[in-house]
């Protein structure tokens, strides 16, 4: 039985009903609410992806359940050992919340510079992480940089699982899971995020560099972690140039040079706004740009 | 079992699908349209209305999740027959658009101006950012706001 709000109420098994939409008001009932719709239901945030299904000629789901309304999807908490973001926090209110934490600057800059101000006001950290389809998320390069944790809550509990591991397996979670936070271990580290869309702002990142750097006292990479978006279907890490630039000092032009040797690895995903040579081609380019910034930063 | 809007003072009882888009229960059910539905990514701006003062592209929010919660369109930012800081300065200025993106434009540039009163040239830009224009006047929107600002 499900408490709260119900906007529209249809039996699961009525086929070709319009869609309803189940404003939760806590996990708890959104967890239920889930379990009972079944892979008939689905989570809705900033909705940001989902009312475009119509365009991509995906089909609506018969009901979707609002997480926006729960305080604890809502909120970002900065403890001494790591941050948690709720999954429902918007683009602007991790932004915001980020400022100041010099440690944090890619995802930061991840969140600020997304699309545009209105839809950051509106998209949602775990809509960004969960969206398997959208190669483009800003935010999930900046995270797999920063070794963070997803954790995903059913009515039988919560489990946490690593980035990379969440988004091999985030087209297929189960009927009645959710991702409920994002976990991310603080550490001192140089981060940045570098993007290049097709216009100065405003529009999806033909590519992305998100990286992770620490530094000795005489600049040399102690450790690195960088990621690569929208170049491929899904985000992942650049193991290869992490390593290469291990022991060396941080030096932009040097990073872009050592890049450049190593993007053989990328096969660029043709779409109609860039093509897949192209992606790729401007890896190096957006490395040299990442580490101008941790440097910086 | 439908869902409640308030447009611009006004109420709305619907019984659309909730996962209809704002923008078009605006203009569907309560004929105002201003905003239009051009893009439908969000990406446009010529959608945008106010829902709880900020700017929202009404293409990307479900009618039914606005419920309870105050909207404005371009139609309700001033009084019936007049103009707000905002459109007075942009005719002032000769920065009239199309009818196609300059609702939306206004909508987000009445924002800045009553949330940025100190707001600069490139902050300006910034805040236009999720409005495309395709007949290249921006400068002369910008011109025209920092007017309006410099007016307050």
């Amino acid at each position: 039985m499900i408490s709260g709000s119900p906007i529209q109420n249809i039996p699961v098994s009525a086929r070709d009903a319009p869609a309803s939409i189940y404003v939760a008001p806590s996990l708890a009932a959104a967890l239920d609410a889930l379990n009972e719709y079944g892979p008939a239901g689905a989570p809705l945030a900033g909705g940001t992806w989902i009312m475009r299904s119509p365009i991509r000629h995906e089909p609506l789901r018969s009901h979707y359940v609002a997480i926006g309304r729960i305080a604890e999807l809502t909120a970002v908490r900065i403890g001494s050992d790591a941050i948690e973001i709720g999954a429902a926090v918007t683009h602007a209110a991790l932004a915001a919340a980020l400022a100041g934490l010099p440690e944090f600057a890619g995802l930061a800059a991840a969140a600020g510079g997304s699309a545009n101000s209105a839809i950051r006001a509106m998209a949602t950290i775990g809509g960004n992480l969960a969206a398997s389809e959208f190669a483009a998320a800003d935010c999930v390069p900046a995270l797999l940089c920063l070794d963070a944790d997803v954790e995903i809550s059913g009515r039988d509990g919560r489990d946490r699982i690593g980035l990379a591991d969440f988004l091999a397996v985030r087209s297929a979670l189960a009927p009645g899971r959710l991702v409920t936070r994002i976990i991310v271990p603080r550490a001192e580290r140089k981060t940045a995020h570098a993007r290049l869309p097709l216009r100065r702002s405003g529009d999806y990142p033909v590519a992305i560099v998100s990286l992770s750097l620490s530094v000795d006292a005489a600049n040399r990479v102690q450790a690195a972690r960088i990621a690569v978006g929208s170049v491929e279907p899904s985000a992942r890490r650049w193991p290869r140039l992490e390593a290469a630039l291990l022991g060396r000092p941080l030096d932009a032009a040097a990073a872009a040079r050592t890049a450049a040797e190593l993007t053989d690895e990328f096969v660029g995903r043709d779409s109609v706004d860039a093509p897949g040579w192209y992606r790729v081609s401007v890896l190096p380019g957006l490395v040299r740009r990442a580490a101008i910034a941790a440097l910086g930063s | 079992m439908g869902f409640s809007l308030t447009v611009n003072g006004d109420r709305l009882s619907s019984a659309a699908d909730p996962a209809t888009p704002l923008v078009d229960i605006l203009r569907e059910e309560m004929h105002l349209t201003g905003a239009k539905p051009v893009c439908r990514e969000g990406f446009c701006g010529a959608c945008m209305v106010l829902v709880d003062g900020e700017p929202t592209p009404s293409c990307l929010l479900p009618a039914a999740l606005a419920d309870g919660r105050e909207i404005h369109t371009v139609e309700g930012l001033a009084p019936l027959g007049m103009l707000n800081r905002i459109q007075a300065a942009l005719e002032a200025s000769d920065a009239v658009q199309c009818g196609m993106c300059f609702p939306g434009m206004v909508v987000s540039l009445t924002h800045l101006l009553t949330t940025r009163p100190d707001a600069t040239r490139d902050d300006i830009r910034a805040a236009l950012t999720g409005n495309i224009c395709r007949c290249t006047g921006y400068e002369r929107i910008v011109e025209a706001t920092l007017l309006a600002l410099a007016t307050a």
